[in-house]
């Protein structure tokens, strides 16, 4: 992977992206050795023959036809963004036509200056993304969605996203990973969410690519005052899946909202880590992640939470909660506070559970299979965190999507 | 419909049935009373299909099948019917996804097809009539928040639903206030059938004021020690149990 990098680097000419390519080759990937991968094996993604090019190399992949029929039969909005390996699809994609809502068609390279390899990675290597700036005072009533194409792609595919949210305005987004062939893919993508002040954003992340996608993701969002803002995460199959959710609370009476729900059946490895920064006061952020493993599957979540010395009057709770549904399923869970105020309330927990076997018991007793009675119990406790979803065809698509999965009907 | 005969049971270890022998014919009510742990639960249980009990000794057979052999939702799908003594809650399912759940499974293993959307809200809608619930029960999740009284209507109403051949009512009045011990006997009443037969375990003769009986069984120690007519249940009422407990078994 660092040779192939290193052999690149020459034929990088943008000087930020050289700068960031340099700096990913010096970190180096991932290790297991390295606390926040202790239960990660990023190798093993590499290990499926992921290669790397940059831009030209990538551009010589497209051309692979994709109907249109086929986005409109997984799509439930009339606002799409989508992407095949990478790169903007404009015949599949449909855009508001807004004065206030600006997408730019131009490259969103900038500084970076982290010590991630995924994010300098993504940032050298960057093809494409969402540059999407919505002004003050609007209310987006239609889902705004955003679809990852992967076909036949054996390259590290890296999309940055860059959304800017004005005063006031109201949008949802809604994210899907397609895996058109079936063929092992892996996106590595970055998002940043700029929330302005008393604005209401609501992000829904569906990772539901397959068993031989991978995606590893981080996603910032900055919040200024009185803003709120829901990020969800689905993982229900993928390959090597990896989150990282940071807040950075930097307006008072903001409101945060963290939830996630991995509904993992087979060998699926699943690694969230969420952060919130509180760094003023007055704000509120509430995180809820829910795990079902069976199988073979693997859930990893590492949740903190940082109240800040100005930060007082935060209220931050955070839970996860987790059913194992077999033997060969693991959860590694860690909850973490880090509070340097005073006044404030918080609080953390993580439970790992099974099926209660009276409650199985119950729905066997009036005649329903066993199979069936686990699926609906299953199904009702990641309910919770769908229920949350704030539109009803999202809601809808992803109830029969897990009613599908558990092999019920509902 | 029902034979339990010389059932042994134990759990951890504990002998809790102790030969009990019973059987039920399609049309009758048939109280079980007794004192507290006699095994009256136990017995409803076992019947059902609880896992947890180690039966030593004796067979139980419905309607010619040794049941020891099904699961429990095996034994449902016959027409075997357990209204709980403490109903579960469960959060997250509600009324009408579970029930629609069971009737569907049933008639499945019937090899019918699932029951059309329409006639099952009608047939939900009849029977929370019978039982005197409030509409939103529909969408409620099952049991939870449900007040005792509550809870135990909704035993009777998913009884009603799945139209059982035999229903076990396992101590169904206890915590109820008389309107709601009303509702329940009123929806027994109105099920019971040539065809059906109901098993009564309670502590209480006032059930069966409203639920008349056929039979009225006293159990002690893990075994029917005195059987008799609606009368027995008055007069244990009036005596209490301790005279039960001098029989001597022989």
């Amino acid at each position: 992977m660092i040779k192939e990098l290193e052999n690149i680097l020459p034929t990088i000419t943008d000087e930020k992206q050289k700068a960031s390519l340099q700096k990913a080759i010096t970190i180096g990937v991932p290790s297991m050795k390295q606390e926040e991968w202790k239960y990660t094996y990023y190798n093993k993604i590499l290990q499926q023959g992921f290669t790397t090019t940059n831009l030209e190399g990538f551009k010589k992949l497209q051309g692979l036809k994709i109907e249109k029929e086929f986005i409109d039969a997984n799509s439930i909005s009339t606002n799409r963004i989508v992407f095949v390996n990478g790169i903007f699809h404009n015949e599949l994609s449909t855009l508001i036509n807004h004065p206030k809502i600006n997408f730019w068609d131009s490259n969103n390279v900038t500084e970076s200056n982290t010590k991630d390899f995924l994010i300098e990675l993504n940032n050298a290597l960057t093809t494409d993304g969402v540059f999407l700036e919505i002004g003050d005072n609007v209310v987006v009533d239609e889902l705004i969605e955003i679809f990852y194409i992967n076909q036949n792609c054996n390259q590290i595919i890296n999309l940055k996203n860059n959304i800017k949210i004005g005063k006031n305005t109201q949008v949802k987004f809604a994210e899907y990973y397609i895996n058109y062939d079936h063929s092992p893919a892996y996106n590595n993508i970055v998002t940043s969410i700029d929330v302005a002040e008393s604005a209401n954003v609501e992000f829904y992340k569906v990772q539901d690519g397959g068993n031989v996608l991978n995606i590893t993701d981080n996603t910032f969002v900055q919040q200024a005052a009185k803003s709120i803002c829901n990020v969800t995460t689905f993982s229900l199959t993928g390959g090597i899946t990896r989150n990282v959710l940071q807040f950075d609370v930097n307006g008072e009476r903001a409101e945060s909202h963290m939830n996630g729900l991995y509904l993992l059946q087979n060998e699926e490895h699943v690694d969230n880590r969420t952060l919130v920064n509180h760094n003023v006061a007055n704000c509120e952020s509430f995180e809820l992640y829910k795990g079902i493993l069976g199988g073979k599957s693997t859930g990893v979540f590492n949740g903190k939470i940082v109240v800040a010395q100005a930060a007082q009057k935060t209220n931050a709770f955070q839970s996860n909660r987790n059913i194992l549904l077999s033997n060969d399923a693991n959860i590694y869970t860690k909850p973490q506070l880090e509070i340097f105020a005073d006044d404030v309330k918080c609080s953390h927990g993580a439970t790992t559970s099974q099926i209660e076997d009276s409650e199985l018991f119950y729905l066997q007793a009036r005649g329903i299979g066993k199979e069936v009675a686990r699926g609906l119990l299953v199904f009702a406790f990641g309910e919770e965190i769908v229920e949350k979803i704030k539109n009803e065809a999202l809601k809808d698509k992803l109830e029969k999507r897990i009613a599908e999965l558990l092999k019920i009907e509902i | 419909m029902l034979k339990v005969n010389n059932l042994h049971a134990s759990i951890d270890n504990k002998e809790i049935l102790k030969g009990f022998t019973l059987e039920i014919n399609a049309g009758e009510i048939h109280a079980i009373m007794g004192p507290n742990g006699t095994g009256k639960s136990t017995l409803g249980n076992i019947i059902a299909g609880k896992e947890g009990y180690t039966i030593t000794q004796g067979t139980v057979e419905f309607e010619g099948v040794n049941i020891f052999d099904l699961e429990p939702e095996d034994r449902a799908r016959l027409g075997v019917f357990l209204a709980f003594q403490y109903p579960v809650e469960i959060p997250g399912v509600s009324n009408a996804n579970f029930l629609k759940a069971a009737v569907n499974e049933i008639r499945k293993s019937k090899g019918e097809d699932p029951m059309p959307p329409n006639d099952f809200l009608k047939l939900m809608r009849e029977k929370m009539a019978l039982v005197e619930m409030n509409k939103d029960f529909i969408s409620r999740s099952v049991n939870q928040g449900f007040s005792g009284g509550e809870k135990k209507r909704n035993e009777i109403f998913q009884m009603a639903m799945l139209n059982p051949k035999l229903a076990i009512l396992d101590e169904t009045d206890s915590g109820l206030d008389i309107d709601a011990l009303r509702i329940v006997a009123n929806g027994v009443n109105k099920l019971r059938t040539k065809d059906n037969a109901f098993l009564v375990i309670t502590h209480y003769q006032r059930l069966l004021d409203y639920i008349i009986p056929d039979f009225v069984h006293v159990m002690y120690d893990g075994r029917i020690v005195k059987t008799g007519d609606k009368d027995l249940a008055l007069e244990l009422e009036e005596k209490g149990y301790d005279w039960v407990k001098e029989l001597e078994i022989v």
